[in-house]
């Protein structure tokens, strides 16, 4: 063994390669801050690792991004896989802001090291920069929404507005240009500038030697291997311990596969940008561009001018008090920004277990509609139920009202169907794509496909209908059981004036009596 | 702590180095097995069969093949696409079914059932079969491939499970 490496160090002289790297020398008293930089080396090489591994089966198309992200998660390892991706990303975003706080507590910024500091930031930009485009590429409904929103704010851009929005989107809309595009971003641009940048903020480090301590200590400079090295793992062993226990059950799953036509949803943005999130909600109208860039500019700027700002030889953080307060200000707004932003949670959120009454309506649709006939074990096509779907509303209402449109020749005579029977119907195939048919009340059965045939038209219940007619979320307030039951039967016999057409003959008396006491229960 | 470890202090330095290696090579060895069982794909037996309608008795004849042709749907990792795949159906004009892949065992070509001679025929390479899938002349290395079928008793349709 020996002799194979006395033969390759004479072939290829590596050790001379293995000095320059591990036997840097450190200034005396280089300590336990100064391992943040391998920290984030470390959770990088995790991000691009684990990164390059998952385009082994990701497919960057709107069509099946969703379902090739599912299919990972159902393979040995898949979910680990993209666990560590995904609270990787968070990670690396903490240890760097960690690592730029030792840097500006230290002043490691000063003469000579200014270029290394602009490196760093160059390397915070586009770190985020990875965040916001991977965040898309699963193409669920958090995925597509917050990337609604990311475009929205980029038209705020002074004078170039649209021309940067259109350059994010790729094409007219969000759809596929936009995955292509940030998918090509995600793991090809943004990695190859990574990798560039990296290796010049290192090359940097070296040639001025690390900061070390902030007051100088006399002794002789010890090199980094092995006892610095030792610090380091310590550090990375403790960091990415914490990242495998977060990773070992996997990213927080899926949300239903990206849905343009859901007016519904509440978007929210990853963690790191909730802060940049709460801010735009302080500056409302025109005032917007304040919050979106003049503030994140500001602060952008005052930290690319640091070293300029700050131009004293002296390094310790009591002794420059206003750097060190001015940071600490900005640290605690963000800190401040982000509990806000992250308390301020939708109340939608909470109602996602329960069915809506479209979905179960829709349920009692497709039963009519004998659609087991082909969904089932032994059909010609997959099961509603459990199975994934990525299909659009407008696809399945298309393929409920003519089934023969992707099956030709297996199917049952052509029913007309009504077209809000057909999103019913639409609506409960994606949701069944995710969730088992949980089972309600007799009731609820009995009112749903009423509501999704007729009433959602006009009508809303938890954010889901027309907005031609009130919102009846709450209409239990306001009417009683008798009276909506009136009104529904015919609206003219309670007020002459009434817009909403009589349902007395469309609907049987059971109908009338369940609808009419489960709105009246609605308070 | 001390900050001037010289750089050859002997078991000091012996111990920081075992430990440095070890912890890197922990790391890496456990982000490699993680890495290596997620490239290796998924377990073979993901893709299961399923039963698929292929018609009804009343469309066949007592023993004589069928041809098929079946729309099934393959799932293929993260796609579902669907493929056309063609099955001889032998019926014994009551209880029992028997289903043949149409597929050549030698290169994949499909076979046609030669009613005069009673003999499934390969166009591509002379293969020939008997009426019951096995090889009579020819290249083929095994019989046609037989594909689990039975007859629902409820409507006299066929199932195949492919």
């Amino acid at each position: 063994m020996k002799r194979l490496f006395e033969w390759l160090h004479a072939r290829t002289g590596y050790r001379g390669g293995v000095h320059v790297m591990l036997d840097e020398p450190l200034p005396p008293g280089t300590g336990w801050f100064f391992t943040l930089g391998s920290v984030l080396l470390a959770l990088l090489s995790i991000q691009l690792l684990t990164g390059a591994f998952l385009t082994l089966y990701y497919a960057a198309t709107p069509d099946h991004a969703y379902d090739s992200v599912r299919f990972i998660t159902s393979l040995r390892a898949g979910n680990i896989v993209r666990g560590l991706h995904h609270y990787g990303a968070s990670f690396t975003v903490i240890a760097l802001v960690a690592h730029m706080l030792r840097v500006i507590a230290f002043g490691s910024y000063k003469p000579p090291r200014e270029v290394t500091w602009l490196s760093g930031l160059a390397l915070l930009a586009l770190i985020l920069a990875f965040a916001l485009t991977g965040y898309l590429l699963p193409w669920d409904q958090r995925a597509y929404w917050a990337t609604v929103v990311t475009i929205n704010i980029s038209k705020l851009t002074p004078l170039a507005g649209e021309m940067v929005a259109g350059i994010l989107r790729g094409g007219a809309t969000i759809g596929a240009l936009t995955l292509t595009r940030w998918y090509s971003a995600h793991v090809i641009f943004l990695p190859a500038a990574l990798v560039l940048l990296i290796i010049g903020h290192l090359y940097l480090m070296r040639r001025h030697g690390i900061s070390g301590p902030v007051r100088v200590r006399t002794g002789t400079p010890a090199p980094f291997y092995p006892s610095q090295a030792a610090r380091d793992t310590t550090m990375v062993l403790l960091v990415v311990a914490v990242l495998v226990g977060y990773a070992w059950h996997g990213a927080p799953p899926l949300e239903g596969p990206a849905d343009p036509t859901d007016a519904a949803y509440i978007p929210r943005p990853e963690w790191y940008f909730l802060g940049l999130f709460q801010l735009l909600k302080y500056f409302p109208g025109k005032w917007e561009v304040v919050g979106a860039m003049v503030v994140p500019g500001i602060a952008a700027t005052f930290l690319a001018m640091l070293p300029w700002i700050d131009r004293g030889p002296e390094r310790a953080p009591l002794k420059r008090r206003a750097i060190t307060g001015a940071v600490a200000i900005g640290l605690a707004s963000v800190i401040a920004l982000t509990t806000l932003g992250w308390r301020d949670r939708p109340a939608a959120a909470a109602s996602t277990d329960t069915w809506s009454l479209r979905e179960i309506g829709g349920r009692t649709y497709a039963q009519k509609l004998n659609c087991v006939r082909c969904h089932s074990e032994t059909g010609s096509a997959d099961p509603l139920e459990g199975g994934p779907s990525t299909r659009g509303p407008e696809w399945i209402a298309g393929h409920v009202s003519d089934p023969e449109m992707i099956a030709p020749g297996m199917r049952e005579p052509p029913v007309t169907i009504h077209e809000r029977e057909a999103a019913a119907v639409a609506a409960y195939a994606r949701r069944a794509s995710r969730d088992r048919y949980p089972g309600y009340s007799k009731q609820i059965e009995t009112i749903a496909p009423v509501w999704a045939r007729y009433c959602v038209g006009c009508h809303k219940i938890e954010g889901d209908g027309g907005t031609d007619g009130p919102d009846l979320t709450h209409e239990g307030t306001k009417h009683d059981a008798a009276t909506l039951r009136r009104w529904i039967e015919d609206p003219e016999q309670v007020d002459p004036d009434a817009d909403m057409p009589s349902f007395g003959d469309r609907l049987t008396a059971e109908q009338l009596d369940a609808i009419s006491a489960y709105l009246a229960a609605r308070k | 702590m001390s900050h001037t470890i010289e750089p050859s202090s002997g078991g000091r330095r012996r111990t920081l180095v075992l430990f440095v290696n070890t912890i890197v090579a922990v790391i890496g060895g456990g982000l490699s097995a993680v890495l290596g069982a997620f490239a290796l794909g998924p377990k073979a037996n993901s893709s299961q069969a399923r039963w698929s309608r292929a018609g009804t008795t009343s469309d066949l004849k007592p023993d004589e093949p069928v041809p098929r042709v079946l729309s099934v749907s393959r799932v293929d990792g993260w796609y579902r696409g669907r493929a056309r795949e063609t099955v001889f159906l032998v019926w014994d004009g009551e209880h029992t079914i028997r289903a043949m892949s149409a597929t050549c065992t030698h290169l994949g070509c499909q076979v046609q059932w030669i009613a005069k001679e009673k003999k499934f025929k390969c166009p591509c390479h002379g293969g020939v079969y008997a009426a019951d899938g096995s090889v009579l002349a020819g290249p083929p290395p095994r019989p046609l491939q037989s594909i689990e079928a039975r007859i629902d008793p409820g409507d006299s349709s066929v199932l195949v499970r492919l």
